[in-house]
């Protein structure tokens, strides 16, 4: 099992967040992919307009293969675990064709695969030694596992993508 | 003592540009023209046509104690009316804006009278009269080549975003998205005013300027443009007033300059 990190130079609208999730989801070594970007609020959260929602348009509910995934970031940087290496050059043409703008591609280890302390205390050990392997280092400790992770079906097997802020 | 001010040390094209930003006799490029009533909306600290608000009676109204110091200074027009002191703030992204914080709070000090400025990393807040301060914003901070509204935003809360990458239409990035791109004309509208209270109406601000002109007009030193080590007037001024601070203390003598 190895990671990519996919770091477009430009903050990714939507639209060219869901063309690429659907694409990179077409390819059969990928797993799982975490977007990281950053948070768009819902509402005002300091000063005078306070409570205001703020209707961001990037903030929006996309379709990754049939999944209503809703994005509460704007995504800067994707983790994608893949099985094996032979898919990183279909990785490389996704990247060129949707980002112009140029982006950086590194083949590394990004996420970890031991449970921490904080999935002990989180979900106690016996959920934490049940728990699918893929599960863990997927979302930030603090985050909700339902608004954070969604699960996208494959034919054979299941994939999960997460949405980190 | 009389003397000419230098301004700004250095001898790259980004330091000219800091110099023309503090020197008040020289004008700079106007590139758009906002209308008033748009820059008071942006704002949001009145309705565009409503009286100032004001904080105490017209100063020659006032019965004041003798001072030699308020017959030294005179007040500017706002203080003189006693209008109510309001604020502008400005973020400027990392990508080539034309201004930055401190280049920013300088000209603000070498351009007006009774301003008042905080520098932070990421923005700089610009507190004034408020009618003095709304032809200050509107005449030299967002008409002139000192804004751009791509790289710079009118943020009074919530103005992460200097130091992130840009968006895809090339904008900074902005949570509340204050302003977007009309991908039909090619502008920037405002859509909601600097603290993030939706407006009746969108406020164009004109086209981003293209990079090269940018990366021409800004005072940011950047390895992809002209970067600080290039400039070596500068640096020798920056290390001796390190050299000045750190060695020096209270009582820098000819010692601490030897190596210079």
């Amino acid at each position: 099992m190895i990671e990519v990190e996919v770091f477009p130079h430009r903050y990714l609208k939507a639209k060219t967040t869901e063309k690429f999730l659907n694409e990179i989801y077409s390819l059969d070594t990928v797993e799982r992919v975490i977007i990281h970007g950053q948070p768009l609020p819902k509402t005002v959260y300091f000063g005078p307009a306070r409570g205001t929602p703020v209707n961001h348009s990037e903030r929006k509910v996309i379709n990754v293969h049939g999944v209503p995934v809703e994005l509460t970031v704007m995504a800067g940087r994707f983790w994608i675990t893949l099985r094996d290496d032979s898919e990183i050059e279909k990785i490389e043409e996704i990247c060129k064709s949707l980002f112009p703008f140029g982006y950086d591609l590194k083949v590394g280890k990004f996420t970890r695969t031991t449970p921490t302390v904080t999935d002990y205390i989180k979900y106690g050990e016996r959920a934490v030694n049940m728990m699918d392997r893929s599960l863990i280092g997927l979302i930030d400790p603090r985050s909700k596992f339902d608004s954070a992770v969604k699960i996208i079906p494959k034919k054979k097997e299941e994939e999960t993508s997460s949405k980190e802020e | 003592m009389a003397y000419t001010p230098q301004f700004y040390p250095g001898k790259t094209r980004i330091a000219q540009n800091r110099r023309n930003h503090m020197n008040p006799e020289v004008q700079l490029e106007k590139l758009r023209e906002i209308p008033d009533d748009d820059v008071v909306r942006i704002m949001g600290h009145r309705e565009p046509g409503e009286d100032y608000k004001t904080v105490h009676p017209p100063l020659e109204e006032m019965d004041l104690p003798e001072d030699y110091v308020r017959d030294l200074v005179e007040p500017i027009s706002g203080a003189k009316e006693g209008h109510r002191i309001r604020y502008i703030q400005f973020t400027d992204s990392m990508y080539n804006a034309p201004a930055q914080p401190y280049d920013r709070a300088r000209t603000y000090m070498w351009r007006f009278r009774g301003v008042d400025t905080g520098t932070l990393s990421g923005r700089q807040i610009i507190e004034m009269r408020e009618s003095n301060l709304e032809e200050i914003a509107k005449n030299f901070c967002i008409d002139t080549a000192f804004y751009d509204p791509a790289v710079c935003g009118i943020r009074g809360v919530t103005v992460h975003g200097h130091s992130l990458r840009l968006d895809e239409n090339g904008l900074m990035f902005d949570a509340l998205q204050r302003y977007v791109y009309d991908e039909k004309t090619g502008h920037v509208l405002y859509v909601k005013n600097q603290v993030g209270v939706p407006l009746d109406e969108p406020v164009d601000v004109g086209e981003p300027l293209p990079p090269e002109k940018l990366a021409e007009i800004t005072t940011i030193y950047r390895k992809d443009n002209v970067p600080l080590r290039e400039d070596t007037e500068l640096i020798t001024v920056v290390k001796r007033i390190h050299r000045m601070r750190t060695l020096g203390g209270y009582m820098p003598t000819d010692e601490v300059f030897k190596e210079l």
